[in-house]
């Protein structure tokens, strides 16, 4: 229609006009943005309201002037109209879903997350309030030497001295090396046996380029359980419960390449598992410790 | 141009441009995807059961910055429109770029923002939050990018001094679009950086 569009052409705001548009837009936004900052929490609330305003005006301001909806043809407002009307309505169905039909939907989360620490390098610029702030304990690593080299075999080498010290037990010192089977969630050996009271070295090597692991002895049947309340423990923890009594010995938590020599004496004659507590690696990553 | 003009004058039985009313109608489906992206993130804030949260990693001063770079290639968009209407050819390929430009700084944020929050742990797959706020945020500077190919197109056409007042709809409808990549990120930055940007894990719901 050439009247309608010259009509169109003729309301198109004037370069003042555009200029004064952009001004309210930027105001609002810096606006909302000291709302904010540096207390996310410094107008109450009063910030859901304020915020959901101040953007609805931005979001109207931008689709009648930038989008000359106010100058146009009016289906074009009914057109767009409705497609938001629409997708709010999309929204409230999905949170309706979600939310309001089935009760506390935080409940779960609430009740498995683990505790998070935040990195070194987390969070430049604003410094949070956070109020999660969790101390996070941390294992006193048993009787373990830690070798965070690259290079597995050289932790091979404090083992025999460690091996040779008397521990009241009858037999020599027994070296083991155990792996990963590559990236797999797996230990590159599902048997490792040793005799009774002789001191033992288990030498793990995290042979995984992607996935950290650790190696935890425990009493024969209890290494899902063990896994559980690790991941409950959380990673500053190693993913293992502090003072475990399931728990014989365990390595610290190893990134991908790294290795440690974990020490102790070999526990009475019987049958024990060993698996990586890492959450959910303790299904296909453990295996049998028979002493002898 | 020729082909141009025709659309100009061009009878329909709703008495409205074809495609004009085309690009509304796309843009109000895209609301209800965007909705739907929205929506889904709203559903599973708080509910990551590992971090990093929001608090730990979202950074509003330099998202605000990031708006207010798109803010302007908004403006500028209307200026180009403005220049076409006129058929102020310098004033079409400045304008044109300006946008161009303005919208490749924006996504230069997003670039530099998804590459920080991947070195401080948070993926696609870490929890939910990454899940959702990389599947809208990326969706939405997908759409930018699409924006940034088309304004190029145009500022191809613009060189060969083809855009004037007889091609005005073409600078319209790719105004159109931008300015509806404006104002999805109008809701993204209010819903996702200053209302839910401070979200911490949930043992603390969040105060917004």
């Amino acid at each position: 229609m050439s009247s309608s569009h010259q009509t169109e052409q003729s309301h198109h705001p004037t370069f003042q006009q555009y200029v004064l548009v952009a001004i309210i837009l930027f105001a609002i936004t810096i606006v909302e943005f000291f709302a904010i900052f540096p207390d996310p929490n410094q107008i109450g609330a009063a910030k859901l309201p304020v915020l959901t305003i101040l953007s609805a005006i931005k979001f109207a301001i931008v689709i009648m002037f930038y989008m000359h909806l106010k100058f146009d043809d009016r289906m074009f407002t009914v057109f767009f109209l409705a497609g938001l009307a629409l997708a709010f309505l999309v929204g409230i169905a999905v949170l309706a879903m979600f939310t309001a039909l089935d009760g506390e939907p935080r409940a779960f989360a609430s009740a498995h997350a683990v505790p998070y620490a935040k990195g070194e390098h987390g969070g430049h610029g604003v410094e949070h309030i956070k109020p999660t702030a969790v101390p996070i304990p941390t294992v006193p690593p048993a009787v373990t030497t830690p070798t965070e080299s690259a290079a597995p075999d050289v932790t091979a080498t404090t083992a025999p001295e460690q091996a040779a010290e008397p521990s009241g037990g009858s037999g020599a010192g027994a070296s083991i090396d155990i792996g990963t089977d590559g990236d797999a969630l797996k230990f590159s050996t599902e048997a490792l046996s040793a005799e009774t009271g002789s001191q033992v070295t288990v030498n793990f090597n995290n042979g995984s380029s992607v996935n950290q692991h650790n190696w935890v002895l425990v009493q024969n049947g209890t290494k899902d359980a063990v896994a559980t309340d690790g991941t409950a423990a959380g990673p500053g923890a190693a993913w293992v419960k502090p003072g475990d009594e399931r728990v014989i010995v365990s390595s610290g938590l190893l990134n991908p390449g790294g290795s440690e020599a974990v020490t102790f004496t070999a526990p009475a004659a019987g049958t024990y598992q060993f698996v990586c507590t890492f959450p959910g690696h303790n299904f296909t990553m453990f295996g049998d410790f028979t002493v002898n | 141009m020729a082909h141009a003009a025709e659309h100009a004058i061009e009878e329909t039985t709703t008495g409205l441009n074809h495609r004009k009313m085309l690009m509304w109608v796309f843009l109000g489906s895209d609301c209800m995807f965007f909705a739907a992206l929205v929506a889904t993130y709203m559903v599973y804030r708080g509910q990551s059961l590992t971090g990093p949260y929001p608090i730990d990693i979202i950074d509003v001063p330099i998202t605000t910055i990031s708006t207010f770079v798109l803010l302007c290639s908004s403006f500028a968009m209307v200026q180009a429109l403005s220049a076409t209407n006129r058929d102020d050819q310098r004033g079409i390929r400045i304008w044109l770029l300006a946008t161009a430009v303005l919208g490749a700084i924006f996504i230069g944020f997003q670039i530099y923002e998804f590459n920080h929050f991947k070195n401080l742990g948070l993926t696609l797959g870490t929890n939910l939050f990454g899940a959702t706020f990389f599947t809208l945020t990326g969706f939405h500077g997908a759409h930018v990018t699409v924006g940034i190919i088309w304004l190029l197109g145009m500022l191809v056409v613009a060189m060969k001094g083809r855009l004037g007042p007889a091609s005005s709809l073409d600078v319209e409808l790719v105004g159109l679009y931008w300015h509806f990549v404006d104002i999805v990120w109008i809701i993204i930055f209010t819903l996702l950086y200053l209302i839910a940007g401070f979200d911490a894990g949930p043992a603390a719901l969040p105060g917004g």
